[in-house]
């Protein structure tokens, strides 16, 4: 691998119980600096993934390298270098949130002033300031994620894995979120590597992608590379009624791939929608069919899923924007008899 | 690992503060069996008739291994009763923080686990030597309030004899905390954990002397006592606080076998526990 990589994942499998392969050879690099988004549907085998590279877990075959340190055998040595948020919420109900934060930074071995310091500081910065002697277990569901990312941060870590940060938080929560990490990015150029089954999350927020389905990763690349693999942008033409059929006019435009008639108006799949859009009404015109709208798309995250897995993204058992989501879940996966 | 161990041990001492049910929860038991159980049983054999002092001695010997009644020989072995059932929960919270994602954290951070084993066995050891010391003032305190039986003292209890009792103390304290939070550290679910727990403390309890009078006894259950680790405990106080004539061992003794009782089971439980607890798994 090439050290300038701040991850570097090569053939990770995990089989848990001999025969569930919840990853199964999964390789990518995370560039130092980058925010790298994981995405894919529930059960894809993202918080495996997450665990196998923040040393939680060892994988069936493989290895991850993180910040040049091989996890199978420094574990300890890459725990001090990354910040990981679960997906299920780990702060202590019982204490308040300063004290999480300095039982945090007692645990990496911070003397107590260092740790109260810090946690000064990190709960002005995640803005729960105000909440910061209350119980932990008296905060919002936004809140409580806050928390749990000053946790994280405790260490000052240069490479932080989120698993499904923002999920059960509302939309302001969310931006909120998402406005601390790209602001963490911005000013300690923290490495992100985060797991979503958002897909508009994935697609404003990551820098790049993998897409993950079934334990298999099914496409890497910038969400826009993505989308451009599918062949651009979609433009939808309409005609005046009555007007003829300008298919073929439309096929023989430069960048175009297909075009397809659907009642009165053509869907064309092209390279590049925007320059497309003047000359298609051009040719439109002296073909003498009227253009009444034209609109351009580029193709959503959810194309790209179905391109490649075949399939509509699955988002049935998306949770509701309720902490108590987050909590079920977490019972249901102790008492379920994973491990 | 001493700022690891000192911050996660002051964590379960917060811990501890912010439930005061808990506390509430946990001084009440030897409260009831102080006040009602050992009065409702307090019996004091030699009052039964008209008895020479010789006589009385025997009796007492007999029954209550020279303890004055009934009650002064329960006290005692209350201390033992609390060491086991004050330890109990410490393996429960162990559940709990791994059912509320808390173990987790922990376990992600680079704390060798011996801190973290560490931490919740000294707070966890902590609470039922304390309740020991509880239950014995409880006692001696039951003496100067009228209509109650209290414990009795009938032996000089030098420094010797106090040092005894706390080595007592602390190690049937620490063997079973070590033993439930191994429990704790082991089962993922508190059904089966409590399911554990109860298969292994009844018959602890009830195949030890502490709550019997010698005497009702039978022998083979004499004979199992003697080996149990909570009887080797109350043996040392007994014999500490009413005499040791009717013992066929010194308190020494007793307090070696509660310590071969402790180094083994810990010994046992450290291996499952590192096994547990090894980082990447
Ligand atoms: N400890 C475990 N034991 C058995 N199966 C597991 C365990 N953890 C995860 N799985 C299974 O592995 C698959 C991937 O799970 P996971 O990585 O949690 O997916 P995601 O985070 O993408 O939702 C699922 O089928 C899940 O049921
Ligand atoms: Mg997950």
């Amino acid at each position: 691998m090439q050290p300038t990589q701040a991850i570097h994942a090569e053939n990770l499998v995990k089989v848990f119980n001999g025969k569930i392969r919840a990853v199964d050879d999964v390789s990518f690099d995370v560039r130092p600096g980058e925010i790298f988004g994981f995405l894919g549907p529930n059960g894809a085998g993202k918080t495996t993934t997450v665990s196998m590279l923040s040393a939680g877990l060892r994988p069936t075959q493989g290895r991850a390298v993180v910040d040049g340190l091989e996890v199978g055998k420094e574990p300890e040595a890459v725990k001090r270098r990354i910040g990981v948020i679960f997906q299920e919420s780990t702060a202590d109900g019982d204490l308040t949130g300063r004290e999480n934060i300095q039982v945090a930074a007692g645990c990496y071995g911070m003397p107590r002033a260092e740790g109260r310091k810090r946690a000064d500081e990190l709960v002005e910065r995640m803005q729960i300031a105000d909440a910061a002697d209350r119980l932990a277990k008296t905060y919002s569901g936004g809140m409580r994620r806050r928390l749990e990312l000053a946790v994280g941060l405790v260490h000052d870590p240069k490479i932080l894995f989120l698993d499904e940060p923002t999920l059960g938080l509302d939309p302001q929560g969310r931006n909120g979120f998402w406005g601390f990490i790209q602001q963490l990015r911005k000013e300690e150029g923290l490495t992100v590597f985060v797991t979503t089954h958002y897909l508009d999350e994935a697609d404003t927020m990551c820098d790049r992608l993998a897409i993950i389905d079934h334990g298999k990763i099914v496409a890497t690349g910038s969400p826009n590379e993505l989308k451009d693999r599918l062949g651009g942008d979609i433009v939808t033409i309409k005609t005046t009624a009555g007007a003829p059929d300008v298919t073929n006019v439309l096929s023989t435009l430069i960048g175009v791939h297909t075009v397809q008639k659907q009642d009165g108006s053509y869907r064309v799949k092209c390279a590049n929608g925007e320059p497309f859009v003047p000359l298609a009404v051009e040719a439109c015109d002296k073909a003498g069919a009227g253009v009444t709208g034209v609109t351009v798309k580029r193709p959503s995250l959810d194309e790209v899923f179905l391109e490649f897995t075949g399939r509509e993204f699955r988002d049935e058992d998306a949770p509701t924007a309720t902490d108590r989501a987050v909590m079920v879940q977490r019972v249901q996966n102790r008492f379920g008899g994973r491990r | 690992m001493l700022r690891e161990l000192a911050s996660l041990t002051r964590r379960e001492f917060l811990k501890l503060g912010r439930n005061p049910q808990a506390i509430f929860t946990a001084l009440l038991l030897p409260l009831l069996y102080l006040l009602l159980f050992g009065q409702g049983f307090n019996i004091n054999p030699t009052e039964f008739g008209d008895f020479t002092a010789a006589q009385k001695v025997a009796i007492l010997a007999a029954y209550f291994r020279g303890a004055p009644n009934y009650y002064s020989y329960f006290a005692a072995g209350m201390v033992g009763f609390v060491a086991v059932t004050a330890t109990l929960f410490i393996g429960a919270n162990v559940i709990f923080d791994k059912l509320f994602g808390i173990f987790k954290r922990v376990r992600g951070t680079p704390a060798p686990s011996a801190a973290v084993f560490g931490s919740r066995l000294i707070a966890g050891s902590a609470q039922p030597i304390a309740l020991a010391f509880f239950v014995l003032g409880l006692a001696l305190l039951f003496k100067h309030i009228p209509g109650l039986t209290g414990l009795e003292v009938t032996a000089s209890v030098g420094v010797l004899g106090a040092l005894e009792i706390l080595a007592a103390i602390l190690l049937l304290s620490v063997m079973f905390a070590t033993l439930f939070l191994t429990f704790g550290i082991l089962i993922e679910n508190p059904q089966m954990y409590f399911a554990a727990v109860n298969l292994l403390n009844l018959p602890v309890l009830l195949t030890s002397d502490a709550l019997y009078p010698w005497g009702a006894m039978p022998h083979w259950l004499q004979n199992v006592s003697q080996y149990n680790p909570v009887s080797l405990a109350v043996n040392v106080l007994r014999e500490t606080l009413f005499g040791s004539s009717v013992y066929p061992y010194g308190p020494g003794i007793y307090l070696l076998g509660l310590f071969a009782w402790a180094a083994v089971l810990i010994g046992i439980a450290l291996v499952l526990v590192r096994r547990a607890l090894r980082p990447l798994d």
